[in-house]
């Protein structure tokens, strides 16, 4: 198999001005400007090969961002290197940039106040697309992602779902082989964030892209991506597949169950490990293996009005894996 | 050249589907040399010439003033700023296109619309005041003054482009950039001619690429400089257009390493 990614020791400072607090430290930071270097990003090295899924997980603030914006050259490391598609990605050659795509879910390429047709039609341009094979694209990205006749209204007047699908297209319009997600589903509601997820994996199966995807939302990562990359701090903790880090860090599931009347702590503390008991309503960490038994012993015991099993989220995840490394 | 086109035509729809924003510019600038043109119709008095300005003249100079800051001054230099202190900027630098060709694209659209609208306006007002303005009726001058105000408006961008780049390193380039602005409006001409300023503040000026903007423009459309002194001083302005080129750019390339350097 060819490597589409390599990095080996990638790592970032960022370089921040620090201030006293105060009025008088804002009249010193005008004088005398002192600077504070951040590690965003810590010798990460991970190859990941042409065609792969992969989910890339860690909290707020681990470092995500940072890796993905030196992978799609954006960012300059402070030492290290990557190659992305045979580049250099901070070379911002145009032959990189033509087989590359990122998408920033908070950000927008999209004109606001006209149809995201014209967008489309500026990206045909800047990619270089010949017209017969950029409405080929066209017409299976809108097929795919159902976008319609949304193309021809002001991206302003569309929702937030409407305008990530066609965000998404626009990114997609000249098929980059490497495609970099970053929390692709944010604000969307379920089924937005499902039809986001089908196009995905559709995109990577169609087009043997590479694709590397940032989210906060398990379920993305559980349905799209078989092996994930996880760092906190700035510092690869996990590489490998996802059922692996699943059993091995998520080794319970959480209920979430109301009742109706009040039930004690105490009672509940032999299926798990209580989380939260609030007036009528109980949070309760129960072990993989027990959840079917504990699941049915309280729905017989306890007078339940609403009962739901959750699975632990990637945060909980990557905080087990922090706290246990 | 076809994504340059490209931005041009998507450039021309937005401005011209955000009526509001236009409409305000044009009221805004409208009024300005409405209250010029009463201020000097008024200074003028039955006076036939002012600080060698015939009535006619200085009458023309002010309806200039509307049509070249319709060129020259129209652009995106704020929402260049607001680009790279937001992030937005990001999203031209990971695609295969160069931003200073495509703000130009866009700035030069913008321009187109306001030029047009500009020139409406002075028509309406040349109805009033019938036969009071002066059209020059040599085709050299015509072509001069058109050689002269788009060197201008390029010079204008490539300056405006430098300023609003400064957002690189600094969140607070806007105020740069208004300063600039308003010391621009003043050095070039644009309220009134330079005539009026002192001599030693006028010649200082003259060492400046500001009264390029304006005041050379127009003075080459109403014949006050002769065809060899205007060849000379469109050969300047051309240098000052490479200087301008040059310096946006380097600012540009060392912003855009910066943020490369230090995080979006």
């Amino acid at each position: 198999m060819t490597i589409a990614l390599e990095t080996k020791g990638l790592t970032k400072d960022y370089r921040s001005p620090v201030k006293e607090p105060g009025l008088w430290g804002g009249v010193k930071a005008l004088f005398d400007r002192q600077f504070k270097d951040t590690r965003a990003v810590d010798a990460v090295s991970f190859k990941i090969e042409e065609g792969e899924l992969v989910g890339f997980l860690g909290a707020n603030g681990a470092g995500k961002t940072t890796t993905l914006k030196m992978l799609s050259g954006l960012l300059t490391p402070t030492s290290g290197e990557a190659t992305a598609l045979g580049h250099v990605p901070w070379k911002r050659e145009a032959a990189f940039q033509k087989k590359i795509s990122l998408v920033m879910g908070q950000r927008t390429q999209l004109w606001w106040e006209i149809p995201a047709l014209e967008t489309f039609k500026l990206n045909q341009a800047i990619y270089g697309i010949p017209e017969a094979e950029f409405k080929m694209h066209l017409t299976e990205l809108v097929d795919l992602l159902e976008l319609g006749d949304h193309l021809q209204v002001p991206v302003k007047k569309l929702s937030l779902g409407q305008r990530m699908r066609a965000e998404m297209a626009a990114a997609l319009l000249h098929r980059p082989k490497l495609l970099l997600l970053d929390e692709p589903t944010i604000g969307l509601d379920v089924v937005m964030q499902k039809k986001v997820r089908e196009f995905v994996k559709a995109y990577n199966v169609r087009n043997g892209a590479t694709i590397m995807l940032t989210s906060h939302n398990m379920t993305d990562v559980v349905e799209l991506c078989k092996r994930v990359i996880v760092i906190e701090r700035g510092r690869l903790l996990y590489d490998g597949s996802l059922d692996r880090l699943v059993e091995r860090y998520a080794d319970h599931k959480i209920f979430k169950v109301r009742f109706s009347k009040p039930i004690s702590a105490a009672d509940l503390g032999q299926f798990g490990t209580v989380v939260n008991v609030a007036d009528m309503t109980a949070e309760i960490e129960v072990p993989r293996a027990e959840v079917a038994a504990a699941a049915a012993a309280i729905l017989r015991t306890y007078p339940v009005k609403d009962f739901n099993i959750e699975d632990v989220d990637i945060d909980d995840i990557v905080r087990r894996l922090f706290t246990h490394s | 050249m076809t994504k340059y086109l490209r931005a041009y035509s998507i450039s021309l729809q937005e401005t011209l589907q955000r009526r509001t924003t236009l409409m305000m510019d044009r009221v805004g600038g409208f009024a300005i040399v409405l209250s010029l043109f009463s201020f000097w119709n008024a200074l003028l008095g039955d006076k036939s010439s002012f600080l060698g300005y015939s009535r006619q003249e200085m009458l023309t100079y002010v309806l200039l003033i509307n049509v070249l800051r319709a060129l020259v001054f129209t652009g995106r230099g704020w929402q260049l700023v607001g680009e790279i202190s937001s992030g937005r900027i990001s999203s031209y630098l990971v695609r295969p296109i160069d931003y200073y060709g495509y703000a130009l694209a866009l700035d030069l659209a913008q321009k187109t619309v306001h030029v047009v609208f500009a020139f409406l306006e002075v028509a309406i007002l040349a109805v009033f005041i019938r036969g009071a303005l002066f059209i020059p009726t040599r085709w050299e001058t015509w072509l001069m003054f058109v050689l002269a105000a788009g060197l201008s408006s390029l010079i204008f961008f490539f300056m405006e482009f430098m300023i609003s780049s400064l957002a690189f390193w600094t969140s607070e380039s806007g105020g740069p950039l208004f300063c600039f602005e308003l010391f621009l409006s003043f050095a070039a001409g644009a309220f009134f001619p330079l005539d009026v300023l002192p001599e030693a503040l006028r010649r200082a000026l003259s060492a400046t690429p500001f009264p390029y903007m304006v005041y050379f423009p127009a003075r080459v459309f109403l014949e006050k400089v002769s065809p060899t002194e205007a060849a000379k001083l469109i050969a300047i302005e051309s240098c000052w257009l490479v200087v301008f080129i040059a310096a946006a750019l380097s600012v540009w390339h060392v912003g855009v390493n910066s943020y490369a350097a230090e995080g979006g």
